[in-house]
């Protein structure tokens, strides 16, 4: 039974592992190491910085590295500040009587290709495409589902006696989401703000569709290093080095927080 | 600190349109203390909290010192609400919670320290004030609820079953704080309970309400000596009520039929002529009855005793009387007195504690 338990974890380990190892690994290799068949460069191999300075020096990585920054940064505020109200809406009052919730989730129930199209007419005539806040936008509208779907499960834990005692003991209501409300799902707001930021930092399709060169996201600029003739390793595997280190550094972050946000129920109210 | 006026309020969740309180109208004095009484579900609740604001009226009005307060909010009516539930703040140590509504309300440092102790002095809460809510008990943790209540001066103070997961040794304690703190500090107090004991031992004034609507209201003897219909007789009192049925002979006596032929009972006052002949329903309290091993030939039924339940104090004794309906009647005698299953008994009702229905309703 140990050994099934071992084996089974070393297992899900390497799935985990070996693409970041590779990625990491290849980022410091000359072409030469990246190419040989010799299974001993696989690990040991001369490191160097050229894949680095090469994406730095030839393409504009750090630029579009600002933008992914700037819309999933923004996007995530935004998406934040609505799903928040709407959340507590839904789940204090049962706004629309479960049927608005419904249609706020229902636009995650279709595949994102299929509005591409119709949002991509729309953004030409008003003039968003290639635009950070165009982007960012589309990535409110996404994200805005998810985190109220998933804000609405925390707000819901929250027993209603609380806010009407708040009530009687003096608070508006104002400062009763402030002060009584908000502190006690701060963590399902950290989990659902996470969520969100990873989402649209990782996000390709829209990226790829709706931004050419201004707004570009680096995820779109990775992938351009694979090419029709060739697919440069280097400068791919250097880029996605660094722009997996934030997702890497929410998710060492989230894990505290999501066991927190998933026992939240179990705290008697 | 303020007289309270309930005037024809209803109470309809729309939801299934579920009437939870009918035609509500009474009256709570200035610095009276009021128990309301009744059954779960009865609209005891909902009528507290529509007394709190946190309810909608659905029709009528509530005055708080003659001046309507329906569309007042919680915090402007000024009340003092303990939750059955607690609703206490987790995330606050136990002073903050009961310092809360004091803080909420602009109070200050020292005056906040002086409040806040005093009221977990009186409730034995000052060695929990440090912990978190979370740690304490079920009990403690309504202690603390019930202080959060009782630090103000509201205009109303309301208890919704404040002593309902105490211990039994610690509800009769803090039962007895509750009405001194009342009377100390001239509050007016509506507290909600099922509990008989409860309310009779805290309240100026008994207010029964089942399926939303008022049964009756009025000091505990009056709830006591004359219930106001069948309800509020089996309600209050234990043992129950004992109900014979019987038919009226003439306006000072009522008969029970019996195998060979029948009881007659004189009555204290008198009833009408027209309930001459008419099938009516005696009620008379166990603790009233005396009990006698002879033969009585007025006032009185005999009957065989089935059950002997001693309860250390005294005895309750119930009796299939001799009636048509082989009624099951209990009776209270003191401990010492002796009975065994078995026994010929007969039940004496003085005038003075017979009680008649007509249908549910008192009319003697």
């Amino acid at each position: 039974m140990k050994i099934l338990f071992w084996l089974v974890t070393a297992l899900v380990l390497f799935v985990i592992v070996a693409p970041l190892a590779w990625i990491y690994l290849t980022a410091f290799k000359s072409p030469n190491d990246i190419f040989t068949t010799e299974a001993r460069k696989l690990i040991f191999f001369k490191p160097t910085m050229e894949n680095f300075n090469r994406l730095f020096r030839e393409f504009p990585f750090w630029d579009n590295f600002v933008n992914t920054a700037i819309i999933s940064v923004s996007s995530t505020v935004v998406v934040m500040v609505i799903a928040s109200f709407a959340a507590y809406s839904f789940a204090r009052w049962n706004t629309g009587k479960g049927h608005l919730l419904f249609t706020t989730i229902s636009t995650r129930m279709f595949p994102g290709v299929v509005a591409a199209i119709p949002f991509f007419v729309m953004y030409r005539n008003l003039g968003l495409l290639d635009t950070r806040f165009g982007l960012a936008l589309l990535h409110i509208y996404f994200n805005v589902s998810f985190a109220t779907f998933l804000l609405y499960g925390f707000f819901k834990e929250i027993p209603v006696e609380l806010e009407q005692a708040a009530m009687v003991d003096g608070y508006s209501r104002v400062d009763i989401f402030r002060k009584i409300v908000l502190p006690l799902v701060r963590p399902g707001l950290a989990v659902t703000a996470v969520f969100c930021l990873v989402w649209s930092w990782n996000e390709f399709l829209f990226s790829f569709l709706f931004t050419r060169v201004a707004a570009r996201p680096v995820t779109v600029l990775i992938s351009s290093f694979w090419g029709s003739i060739e697919v440069q390793y280097g400068p791919m595997a250097a880029g996605a080095a660094i722009v997996i280190l934030p997702t890497l550094v929410a998710a060492w972050f989230m894990q505290r927080y999501i066991i927190r946000g998933l026992t939240f129920g179990a705290v008697k109210g | 600190m303020s007289r309270i006026d309930v005037n024809h309020v209803w109470k309809i969740y729309p939801r299934g349109n579920v009437v939870a309180v009918q035609d509500l109208t009474f009256t709570c004095n200035d610095k009276e203390f009021l128990a309301i009484l009744g059954p779960s579900g009865g609209g005891k609740s909902s009528t507290l909290r529509m007394l709190a604001g946190l309810e909608e009226i659905t029709k009528g009005e509530i005055l708080f010192d003659g001046k309507v307060v329906n569309h007042l909010g919680p915090a402007e009516r000024n009340v003092a609400l303990a939750f059955e539930s607690y609703a206490l703040y987790y995330r606050l140590n136990v002073y903050e919670n009961i310092a809360f509504p004091l803080r909420a309300r602009g109070m200050k440092g020292p005056e906040v320290d002086k409040r806040v102790k005093f009221i977990a002095e009186l409730l034995e809460l000052t060695p929990f004030l440090k912990k978190y809510p979370g740690s304490l008990a079920g009990g403690i943790q309504q202690r603390v609820s019930l202080a959060r209540a009782l630090v103000r001066k509201p205009n109303v103070t309301l208890l919704d079953e404040p002593l309902s997961h105490m211990d039994q040794r610690v509800r009769h304690e803090i039962r007895a704080r509750i009405r001194h703190l009342h009377d100390e500090l001239g509050l007016t107090t509506i507290y909600v309970t099922h509990d008989q004991a409860e309310a009779i031992a805290l309240c100026d004034r008994l207010l029964i309400i089942n399926e939303g609507k008022l049964q009756q209201i009025g000091t505990v003897e009056e709830v006591w000596n004359r219930p106001a219909n069948k309800f509020v007789a089996y309600f209050i009192g234990e043992p129950t009520m004992n109900f014979i049925p019987a038919i009226v002979e003439n306006e000072s006596s009522v008969a029970i039929p019996t195998e060979e032929g029948k009881r007659v009972f004189t009555l204290e006052g008198r009833l009408g002529e027209r309930h001459v002949g008419m099938e009516v329903t005696l009620g008379v309290r166990p603790q009233h009855i005396e009990v006698k091993r002879e033969r009585q030939d007025t006032n009185a039924i005999a009957g065989v005793v089935k059950v002997v339940e001693f309860q250390g104090d005294k005895t309750v004794l119930t009796v299939r009387l001799e009636d048509e309906m082989q009624t099951d009647a209990k009776a209270v005698v003191p401990a010492q007195e002796r009975f065994a299953e078995g026994d010929v008994v007969w039940f004496f009702f003085a005038p003075s504690v017979i009680r008649v229905f007509e249908g549910d309703t008192l009319v003697l």
